[in-house]
C-alpha cells in the first residue's frame, strides 16, 4: 500500500473553509467601488440645490429630507394615524417576508405533490400556469375585499405573487434532478420516500430560492402598491401621505427608506441562501 | 462463493416516437465472487443500460438476472453502483455521503460513524471527512464515491466508467487506489469503460461488446501478472487484440448511423 503514499501527496488539497486575509481587503474595496456612484449622485445633487437649481423644491436633496426626518422626531402622519419611520420599514419588510416564507414553502410543498403523479401534474399545471403571470398587484383589490384591511391583505398578495411561480419553477427543478443521484441513491437503498426527502427535496431548494430572490423585488412593489391604496402603516404609506400633503420631502424620504429596506431584505435573502444552501459554489 | 449471471438478457426500450428500440440482446454473462470484469464497447452499444440491470436499476425484457441463484427484482442490498464524478450528493459532507447507504438502511447513527470513520480511515480519507464535494478535486470526489460503495460491504460494484472525466495523471493514480482496494477489500468488480488500455491494465477478463443492439462478442481473459504496467511484454498483444475487435465494431456502428441518417 506504499504507492497510495505519492496519491496522498498529488491530490490537491481541498480549498480551507476559512477566509484569507486579503479577502477582507478585497471587500472592502468592493464596498468603496459599490458606494462611489452613490456619493457622486448625492455630491451632484446637493450642489444643483446650493446653487439655486429651480427644480430643488420638488426634489430636495438628501440633506433637506434627511433633516426632515430628524426634526420631525422620525415621526409621521396625525395624531393616532402617527407612526415612526422604523415602525414603518419594520411593517413593510415583516410583511413582504412572511409572504415569501408562506409562499416558499407552500410552492416546494405543491411543486412536489404535482411532480409525484403524472395526472395531477397535467391537471394542475396548467390551472397554476393560468394564475402565474397575474402580477402581484393585481391580486391587492382581491385581497382588500377577502380580508380587508391590515396585514392580512399585504401578505396574501405578496404569497399570491410568488406562490405559482414557485411552484412552477419546483416542478422543472424536479425534472431537471441529476439522474446519477437519484440512481446512486435507489442503488444504495432509498425507499421512494427517501428519493424525495433526501435527494429530491435538497436537490431543488436552490433552484426555487434563486426564483424567490428574482420574484422578491415584485412581491415588494406589490407590498408597497397595498400600502399606498389602504393599509394604515409600512413604507408605502408614506409615499402617499408626503403626495397628499404636497410634501415632497416626506415622497423623497419614503423613496429612499423603500430602496434601502428593498436593499437590505436582498442582503438577508442571499445571506439565507449562503448559510441554508451552502453546497452551491 | 457468490455468482452473478445475465442469461439471455435483454433491454428494450420505448423511444421518444414510439418505437421499441433494443438496447441489449441475448446478454450472456457470469461473474464470480472477487472477479474484476471490464466490459468494453462502443459508444451507446448498452455497457451501462447492463450495469444498470445488473444492479436492479431497471427490469429485464427478456431473459434474467440472478444473484447466487436468485432474481434480481429491484436493487440488490450486495449490488451498488458508481458513477462518473457527479454522483456524490452535493449537500452532504463526505462523511455523510459515505454514510449515506448506511443510513437509508437504518443503521443507528452511532455505528454508522463509527463504521465510516475506520473505513475513511483505511482509504486515508479521514482529513476529509467534514469537507463538501465541491472542495474536493475529482480524484478525490471518485475515492469518496468507492469508499461510499465499500463501506456498505457490497459482494458486486457496478462502476460506470468512474474515471472517465478525470485527467491522465488523476486517472492513473486512481486506477492504483483501486487496484489497492480490490486487493484490501475483495469485492467483485464489472467496470465499464471506453479505454481499452485502462481494461487491460485493471481487469482479469475483457468482455467486448458490439454496437447497438448490444451482444456480447468476445470475453477475453487478460493472463497476465499483477501488478501490471503498459510497458509489459504481453500487453501490447491484448491491446491489438482489444482494438482490433472494437474498430470493427466502431465502424458497423457509424455505417449503422449513417444508414439511418439517410432513410
Amino acid at each position: 500500500m506504499d504507492r497510495t503514499g505519492a496519491l496522498d501527496g498529488a491530490t490537491p488539497a481541498a480549498t480551507p473553509p476559512r477566509r484569507p486575509a486579503h479577502a477582507l481587503a478585497l471587500a472592502g474595496a468592493a464596498l468603496l467601488k459599490g458606494l462611489a456612484p452613490w456619493v457622486l449622485l448625492v455630491g451632484i445633487w446637493e450642489w444643483a440645490a446650493a446653487v439655486g437649481w429651480s427644480g430643488a423644491t420638488l426634489f430636495p436633496p438628501p440633506s433637506e429630507f434627511l433633516r426632515y426626518a430628524v426634526e420631525s422626531d422620525f415621526r409621521i402622519g396625525f395624531g393616532n394615524e402617527a407612526m415612526t419611520i422604523p415602525v414603518a420599514i419594520v411593517a413593510s419588510a415583516l410583511r413582504v417576508l412572511a409572504g415569501l416564507a408562506i409562499g416558499f414553502v407552500a410552492a416546494i410543498a405543491t411543486g412536489i405533490l404535482i411532480s409525484m403523479s403524472r395526472t395531477v401534474s397535467d391537471m394542475v399545471l396548467p390551472l397554476v400556469r393560468g394564475l402565474a403571470p397575474i402580477a402581484p398587484i393585481a391580486w391587492i383589490p382581491l385581497g382588500i375585499v377577502l380580508f380587508g384591511i391590515g396585514n392580512k391583505t399585504a401578505i396574501f398578495v405578496v404569497f399570491m405573487g410568488v406562490y405559482f411561480i414557485l411552484t412552477i419553477s419546483t416542478v422543472a427543478a424536479v425534472h431537471a434532478v441529476d439522474q446519477r443521484l437519484i440512481k446512486t441513491a435507489r442503488s444504495y437503498g432509498a425507499s421512494n420516500t427517501q428519493l424525495w426527502t433526501r435527494v429530491i427535496f435538497p436537490s431543488v431548494l436552490p433552484q426555487v430560492f434563486t426564483m424567490l430572490r428574482i420574484n422578491f423585488f415584485a412581491a415588494w412593489m406589490a407590498v408597497l402598491a397595498a400600502e399606498m391604496v389602504g393599509l394604515k402603516n409600512g413604507l408605502g404609506m408614506m409615499i402617499i401621505l408626503g403626495r397628499e400633503m404636497f410634501n415632497t420631502r416626506l415622497i423623497l424620504l419614503g423613496m429612499c427608506m423603500v430602496g434601502i429596506t428593498g436593499y437590505l431584505v436582498d442582503v438577508l435573502l442571499v445571506q439565507i441562501q449562503r448559510r441554508i444552501l451552502w453546497w452551491q459554489p | 462463493m457468490k455468482t452473478l449471471s445475465c442469461l439471455n438478457v435483454g433491454k428494450v426500450w420505448a423511444s421518444a416516437n414510439g418505437l421499441a428500440v433494443t438496447a441489449l440482446r441475448d446478454i450472456d454473462l457470469s461473474v464470480q465472487q472477487g472477479e474484476f470484469v471490464a466490459i468494453i464497447g462502443p459508444s451507446g452499444c448498452g455497457k451501462s443500460t447492463l450495469l444498470e440491470l445488473i444492479a436492479g436499476l431497471e427490469p429485464v425484457s427478456s431473459g434474467r438476472i440472478t444473484l447466487d441463484g436468485k432474481p434480481v427484482t429491484g436493487p440488490e442490498p450486495g449490488v451498488v453502483m458508481v458513477f462518473q464524478e457527479h454522483s456524490l450528493f452535493p449537500w452532504l459532507t463526505v462523511q455523510d455521503n459515505v454514510g449515506f447507504g448506511l443510513a437509508m438502511k437504518g443503521v443507528a447513527r452511532g455505528e454508522r460513524q463509527a463504521r465510516v470513520a475506520r473505513l475513511l480511515a483505511r482509504v486515508r480519507l479521514t482529513r476529509f471527512a467534514q469537507h463538501r464535494p465541491h472542495q474536493l478535486s475529482g480524484g478525490m470526489k471518485q475515492r469518496v464515491a468507492i469508499a461510499r460503495a465499500l463501506v456498505e460491504n457490497a459482494d458486486f460494484i457496478m462502476m460506470d466508467e468512474p474515471f472517465a472525466a478525470l485527467d491522465f495523471q488523476t486517472r492513473v493514480l486512481m486506477q492504483q487506489f483501486l487496484l489497492e482496494v480490490w486487493s484490501e477489500f475483495k469485492p467483485t468488480i464489472v467496470f465499464v469503460t471506453h479505454h481499452i488500455d485502462e481494461a487491460v491494465l485493471l481487469a482479469d477478463r475483457v468482455v467486448v461488446m458490439s454496437a447497438s443492439p448490444g451482444r456480447i462478442i468476445d470475453d477475453v481473459v487478460i493472463d497476465l501478472p499483477r501488478p501490471r504496467r503498459m510497458t509489459d511484454a504481453g500487453f501490447n498483444d491484448y491491446r491489438a487484440r482489444l482494438t482490433g475487435l472494437l474498430e470493427g465494431e466502431v465502424m458497423r456502428a457509424y455505417r449503422q448511423e449513417e444508414e439511418a441518417d439517410a432513410a
